[in-house]
């Protein structure tokens, strides 16, 4: 066959493949080291090897010839290319590449902690090792179980903020002021030596605790002169300090300062801290040295910008779009509900709706343009939280989420349903009602395209969603589709323009105008004459691929006429009903689930019936079974018995999965914050975000903009929708800010706020790593890189010690060991490395 | 030393089979980079005898294009106020519809709106000379790209069963491949690799939106998707030169380190190529650059040929920030920023095809009738083409006019009868749009550059309330083009592909039963078709 080969007969080395690997693992069959080259070098065999997944070791078998069997072969091991130390005789020989691979469970933990989860955390990893995956499973599938109550507003008291900024010391005294009349209340404020501050180094500050009366440490300009101590609220110790700025400042003669002694070097770098608390001034804080080496500037909107006041504006109508995603990105990133957070997610982007349809609709009807926003945003809240409580339900059902979906006013204005009518004109003919919502709960909520439906189904579904509308409820009503609009008033002593929507309390929600409706029969799913009229003794029947139970199944749904008033709103729900259970439905949904949990390659459409399958086909099916079936019993459709049938599948469980998923913008940049995301000793987060930062980034990185997609068919599950050069370029942009904040240069792009503190993080987790680069590489390319294996690791590894063992040039050798700990040098060699990492392309996978 | 058997990787193998394509394409992609290029056939990248390469400007119109509203049937008794209420355009008396000539350009001048007559009353429906058809008035500036014969403008095409859904059929025009849900790369990614230069050039296919668009998406060659060209470059660790190589060292040393076979990975490893390539290559173009018009085409001052900014947009400065003066919307100027982005690319680089997208046609209520939402939209389209035809006259370099074809798509036309809510739904056929300097469009005194709306056609448009205009289910515009074959048209006589390369870029396209080439019956549905335009 090869020329060469031939010519040398005497000599015909071959790779024979073989994998071992722990009796658990059902891997094999897809997982086996090819041998890409194999060659002899003056006398030994060279011999390159493809990885394989997960690979704990590799070990390299040869002998003379099969009949006997294969022994450990010396050698050494350079990444994947293995060199024998024996020089071996021109005579045939016969060599095998085996891999052992690392436990089964940890590769399913970190299947888990990927797709169940929004990507590990330090401690999530740690965790979930030590219970294993069946725990942890369980205890996913049963949020309910899981204490938590990050939706509940932070209490006043403990409103505090907390803010670091490290700079050089450019001079030593330190300015205090606002940009405008107004106050806040300060405490705890230190300034230390060092990039970072373990509370261990001497506070340079002098009463920077306000502990003890204001002496000549704290110098009072006039505009803040009546600034004073207090004991409510308070920080730490029993005493905080009210700023009171009459009049805002911009430099000494108009701040309070404090000059420190002794003087700081401009050639170090320096850590301020402080805390602060703010009621309502909206005003921007500054702390800075002179000279700017520490610039902190802090915006005060007279909120506590947690999750909690997010939710809680949101629920109050007073919520804008940016603060839903804050509560979205935010919950995303510290939930420990993380697999009710990814399945809301899945959801909200199945039944995809549009904000900015949503608000320019109530601009429309009568909201200032400026404030239309905020019961736009509202509406989207509103069903996410639905989605969410339903979630929490131990017998949750698709058709349980349907109905949220249907009835929220999102949707009635995002498809259309809210202008569409089918009533009678006085000419005695019928309004043509609109398609959108028809179509689309067919495509793309329930059946899935082109799976057993057809355009005359659309067109007589459509007429069924006439007169679904939306209505402004007041309190109490809001479940109720007939009630009038709000007359609950916020002010009940305006007189002109009381009734203004701005002046209602209330929440958007489901409006039934029955004289709207097309009160005529519907035949949905029914055989047709060729004129286009149904034959109403022939519902359609459930094609043959899909085989028993379904195969041959009526499913024609016959909405007759006579129902008249208000109870003709029973055909849409009789509708969902219908829909939410046919095999289409259970297909449709369980590949997307299947795309989401497992990898992108679940198709619609499978012949269930022959004798072809795969473990994706079979998968599909189990699931498809559990939903027509419940083990236990129970109505159709309960969720948490199917996302066990493909969290308990070997393909999910196996290096079929992992890996194999890019990760969408979403879930890289919360992945991002994850990783490098746990309690200090002394209770800081080393990794923040307001989830503003987060925003920016997604909608750079392929302008995935949470509720407010476009398109009725949602953000794509696959991955090469999301990966182009342009996209890259954004992800690794990302990255990198995010790690070196905050050493960056002034200008930089990123929210202060979305930042990561690697040093603190080794401190906590793993002290050796701060000095010996081998420990650092090992601890960061587990966290980041779990599941690869040791083996795979290896190249990995030896980069990353390179990187961390190379001063910032890329050329000089400069030992990690030898920077100190505290140093900018250190900071910034450990800040590059991580940035390194989270660009790579194994980042981009999951 | 010996050279033995090297085993086939069965990563190779697994994505040619999923990808149904023939076997010389899979081939192609697998070989060496530098040895594609000279195994390449056909002309696809090459330049020709003129020592010219030639390319393509695309602009998918998403949401579904009303053709009825933008090249209008006015001869057709049935496009009236019965079947459009609201919607219905009545023709501009300036030139009358039925004389024959070239198209009407009404020039609004220094004190009148550009979308005005200069009484101030509202454009009609314009006169394109064949005497049967109009254009909407908001794409006036199309009818100078028409009189100078570079304009082809395509009516009633669709393609066999035509889906109503956005999704499919949006899909079925970018893989090329209607009713087949099983080809899953787009049509001119198809013809990028077609060209074997996928591996050579830094850029072959790009377009400038939001991410790639299926067109340009297959997981064997990178395309480039660019949403913002000023934040085309990297940031260090630290920020400074040498953090930059630093960075960039370990990086491209990290991503070559060899990973298990993962469904993913080949494909990210190509878009890292591509980044570190489209890296070098937009650091030296300026893409915020203003191009001026050379002429006072409206009757006013020349205006800026990419508006991105109130002040060029038309006449709106210098006519004392006079609304009326735009020329198109004041939301399209991130559009007209990445259009200005594609044609740079083309002109300044080796990329043959770009392109953008404007979204927003799915024109269900309020479509607007002479102003408003359809409208504003085709302003945008009839600047564009406008506007691309004189940057490429007036600044040729790397592309002239005469080298580029500029085509739009969209998915299909919207129903024959305005609804309820002054709006029209999905239909059927619609109308494209091809322009270049090599097209072969009106003449004066000659050939029209109206294709597929006359009654004179080959396959006539047939007018009153059984014509062409309800054929469909009695509802819809019926086709008698199939897009396939007017992009066919385009990549054998314009880009240069082969009888063979064709059939893998639009697969089958050769086959009897699809009627592309020759025209005849399509026995899909049973529709007669037109054989491929003669537009080029």
């Amino acid at each position: 066959m090869n020329p060469s080969q031939s010519r040398s007969p005497r000599w015909s080395a071959t790779a024979i493949l073989l994998l071992l690997l722990t009796p658990v693992l059902r891997a094999a069959e897809t997982a086996s080291p090819d041998a890409t080259g194999i060659r002899i070098q003056s006398g030994r065999p060279l011999l390159e090897f493809q990885p394989v997944p997960s690979a704990l070791s590799y070990s390299i078998l040869g002998g003379p010839s099969l009949t006997q069997p294969l022994a450990p072969l010396p050698g050494t091991l350079q990444g994947f290319l293995w060199t024998g130390s024996d020089v071996i005789g021109p005579d045939s020989g016969f060599f095998q590449v085996q891999a052992q691979s690392i436990p089964t469970n940890d590769i399913a933990v970190v299947n888990l902690l990927n797709r169940l989860a929004y990507g590990p955390t330090p401690d999530e990893l740690e965790r979930a090792r030590q219970m294993g995956p069946d725990a942890w499973i369980q205890e996913q599938l049963a949020p309910e179980g899981i204490a938590e109550d990050l939706d509940t507003p932070e209490p006043s008291t403990e409103g505090w903020r907390k803010v670091t900024f490290t700079g050089t010391g450019s001079a030593s005294t330190l300015y205090i002021y606002l940009d405008g009349p107004g106050d806040v209340y300060l405490d705890g404020l230190r300034l230390v030596l060092g990039a970072s501050d373990d509370g261990t180094r001497p506070n340079l500050l002098r009463n920077g605790d306000f502990e003890t009366a204001l002496g000549s440490e704290w110098v009072r300009s006039p505009n803040v002169s009546t600034s004073a101590r207090t004991t409510d609220p308070v920080k730490s110790g029993a005493v905080a300090l009210h700023l009171i700025d009459t009049t805002g400042g911009t430099t000494r003669a108009s701040s309070l300062y404090q000059t420190i002694t002794p003087s700081l070097s401009s050639s170090q770098t320096y850590t301020l801290t402080y805390w602060y608390y703010t009621t309502a001034s909206d005003r921007n804080l500054t702390l800075r040295l002179s000279g700017r080496g520490i610039d902190s500037v802090e915006r005060l909107d007279g909120r506590v910008r947690g999750i909690g006041t997010h939710a809680s504006d949101l629920l109050n109508g007073v919520g804008s779009v940016t603060q839903l995603r804050s509560w979205h990105l935010l919950r995303a990133v510290e939930s420990r509900r993380q697999l009710n957070e990814v399945l809301r997610q899945f959801f909200e982007n199945h039944f995809v709706t549009e904000y900015t349809k949503t608000r320019d609709y109530l601009d429309g009807i009568g909201y200032p343009n400026a404030v239309a926003g905020l019961p736009a945003a509202q509406t989207e809240f509103i069903e996410n939280r639905r989605w969410q409580q339903a979630l929490l339900n131990p017998g949750v059902t698709f058709l349980d989420l349907l109905r949220i979906s249907a009835e929220s006013p999102a949707m009635i204005v995002y498809l259309d349903t809210v202008s569409s009518r089918g009533d009678r004109r006085s000419d005695g003919t019928y309004r043509v009602a609109n398609e959108n919502y028809a179509r689309e709960l067919c495509e793309l909520f329930c059946f899935g395209v082109d799976n057993g439906y057809d355009q005359e189904d659309i067109v007589q579904l459509s007429r069924v969603w006439t007169g679904w509308s939306v209505e402004l409820r007041a309190p109490g009503q809001e479940g109720n589709p007939f009630a009038p609009r709000s007359t609950t008033y916020k002010d009940p002593s305006v007189v002109t323009n009381r009734n203004a929507l701005t002046n209602l309390v209330g929440t958007w929600s489901l409006w039934y105008r029955n004289t709207r409706h097309d009160p005529r029969s519907k035949y949905i799913f029914y055989n047709r004459n060729p004129n286009g009229s149904p034959i109403t003794s022939s519902p359609r029947r459930v094609p043959a691929r899909f085989g028993p139970p379904w195969a041959g199944r009526a499913y024609g749904l016959a909405l007759t006429a006579g129902g008249n008033g208000t109870n003709t709103l029973a055909e849409g729900y009789s509708v969902l009903s219908h829909m939410a259970n046919q095999p289409f439905t259970q297909e449709f949904i369980v590949v997307k689930l299947c795309r989401l949990f497992v990898h992108d390659d679940f198709q619609t459409g499978y012949d269930f019936t022959d004798d072809v399958t795969s473990p994706e086909e079979e998968l599909v099916k189990a699931a498809m079974l559990a939903w027509e079936n419940p083990p236990g019993g129970g109505p159709k459709g309960q969720l948490r018995h199917v996302l066990r049938v493909i969290l308990d599948s070997p393909t999910f469980r196996s290096t079929l999965a992992s890996q194999h998923k890019v990760r969408s913008p979403l879930e890289f940049a919360v992945a991002a914050v994850r990783a490098f995301r746990t309690q200090s000793a002394e209770g800081i987060p080393t990794a923040v975000t307001d989830g503003v930062g987060l925003q920016t980034m997604l909608n750079r990185a392929g302008r995935m903009r949470l509720f407010d997609r476009a398109d009725p068919d949602g953000y794509p599950e696959t991955g090469p929708a999301w990966i182009s050069a342009g996209t890259l370029v954004e992800r690794l942009r990302f990255a990198q800010a995010f790690a070196l904040r905050p050493t960056l240069r002034p200008g930089n792009e990123l929210d202060a706020r979305t930042s990561c503190d690697p040093v603190n993080l080794l401190r906590t987790k793993r002290p050796s790593a701060l000095s010996n680069a081998g420990d650092a590489a090992d601890y960061l390319l587990d966290l980041l890189f779990p599941a690869e294996g040791p083996a795979n690791l290896a190249p990995y590894r030896e980069l990353a010690i390179q990187f961390l063992d190379t001063a910032d040039n890329g050329i000089t050798p400069s030992p990690y060991a030898s920077l100190g700990v505290g140093s900018t040098a250190h900071d910034q060699r450990l800040r590059g490395l991580v940035a390194f990492l989270l660009t790579t392309a194994r980042f981009q996978e999951q | 030393m010996t050279s033995p058997r090297i085993l086939t990787r069965r990563g190779f193998l697994h994505h040619s089979a999923a990808l149904g394509l023939g076997t010389a394409l899979a081939t192609l992609t697998d070989i060496p980079f530098v040895m594609q290029r000279a195994l390449a056939e056909g002309g696809i990248g090459k330049p020709g005898p003129d020592g010219r390469v030639k390319k393509v400007l695309f602009l998918f119109l998403r949401g579904a294009n009303d053709g009825i509203n933008a090249v209008i049937p006015t001869g057709d008794s049935a496009y009236n106020t019965t079947t459009r209420p609201t919607l219905h355009v009545p023709p501009d008396p300036g030139v009358d519809w039925r004389t024959r000539g070239p198209a009407h350009f009404p020039v609004a001048g220094p004190n009148t709106g550009t979308y005005l007559r200069p009484d101030g009353t509202q454009l009609g429906a314009l006169a394109l000379g064949n005497q049967f058809a109009t254009l909407h008035p908001s794409l006036k500036f199309l009818a100078p790209v028409y009189n100078a014969g570079h304009l082809a403008l395509l009516h009633r095409v669709g393609y066999p069963r035509q889906s109503r859904s956005h999704f499919d059929s949006q899909n079925y025009w970018e893989t090329g491949s209607p009713r087949d849900d099983l080809i899953k790369d787009g049509i001119f990614y198809r013809a990028m690799v077609e060209s074997g230069l996928t591996g050579s050039n830094a850029l072959t296919g790009v377009s400038f939106q939001s991410s790639l668009p299926l067109l340009l998406r297959g997981s064997k060659a990178a395309m480039t998707n660019i949403s913002d060209t000023s934040r085309y470059n990297l940031l260090g660790v630290p920020n400074t030169a040498a953090g930059n190589l630093k960075a960039d060292r370990f990086l491209a040393e990290a991503n070559r380190i060899a990973a298990p076979d993962r469904k993913s990975r080949e494909f990210l490893n190509l878009q890292y190529a591509n980044v570190a390539r489209t890296l070098e290559t937009f650091a030296s173009i300026n893409f915020n650059q203003e191009f001026l018009d050379n002429e006072a085409t409206d009757g006013d001052l020349p205006y800026n040929l990419f508006p991105t900014s109130n002040n060029t947009n038309g006449g709106y400065a210098a006519r004392g920030n006079n609304a009326a003066k735009y020329v198109v919307p004041t939301n399209s100027y991130d559009f007209f920023r990445q259009l200005r982005a594609a044609a740079l690319v083309l002109n300044k680089t080796d990329a043959l095809v770009a392109g953008t997208q404007i979204d927003g046609w799915d024109t269900h209520s309020s479509q607007g009738t002479l102003n408003g939402s359809h409208p504003d939209l085709l302003r945008r389209v009839g600047w564009a083409i406008y506007g691309l035809r004189k940057y490429f006259l007036q600044n040729p370099d790397q592309c002239r006019w005469d080298d580029l074809i500029v085509v739009t798509l969209s998915e299909f036309g919207r129903t024959t009868f305005e609804n309820d809510d002054n709006g029209t739904d999905h239909a059927e056929a619609s109308v494209m749009f091809v322009a270049g300097g090599s097209i072969k469009g009106y003449q004066p005194g000659g050939r029209s550059g109206v294709f597929g709306c006359s009654p004179s056609d080959p396959l006539p448009w047939q007018t009153g309330t059984a014509g062409s205009m309800f054929q469909t289910e009695n509802r819809y515009l019926k086709r008698t083009y199939d897009y396939r074959s007017v992009l066919g048209r385009i990549f054998r006589n314009h880009l240069g592909s082969t009888p063979e390369q064709l059939q893998r870029i639009i697969p089958g396209y050769a086959r009897p039963a699809d009627a592309l080439l020759a025209g005849g019956i399509q026995t899909a549905d049973g529709v007669r078709i037109q054989a491929e335009p003669d537009l080029i």
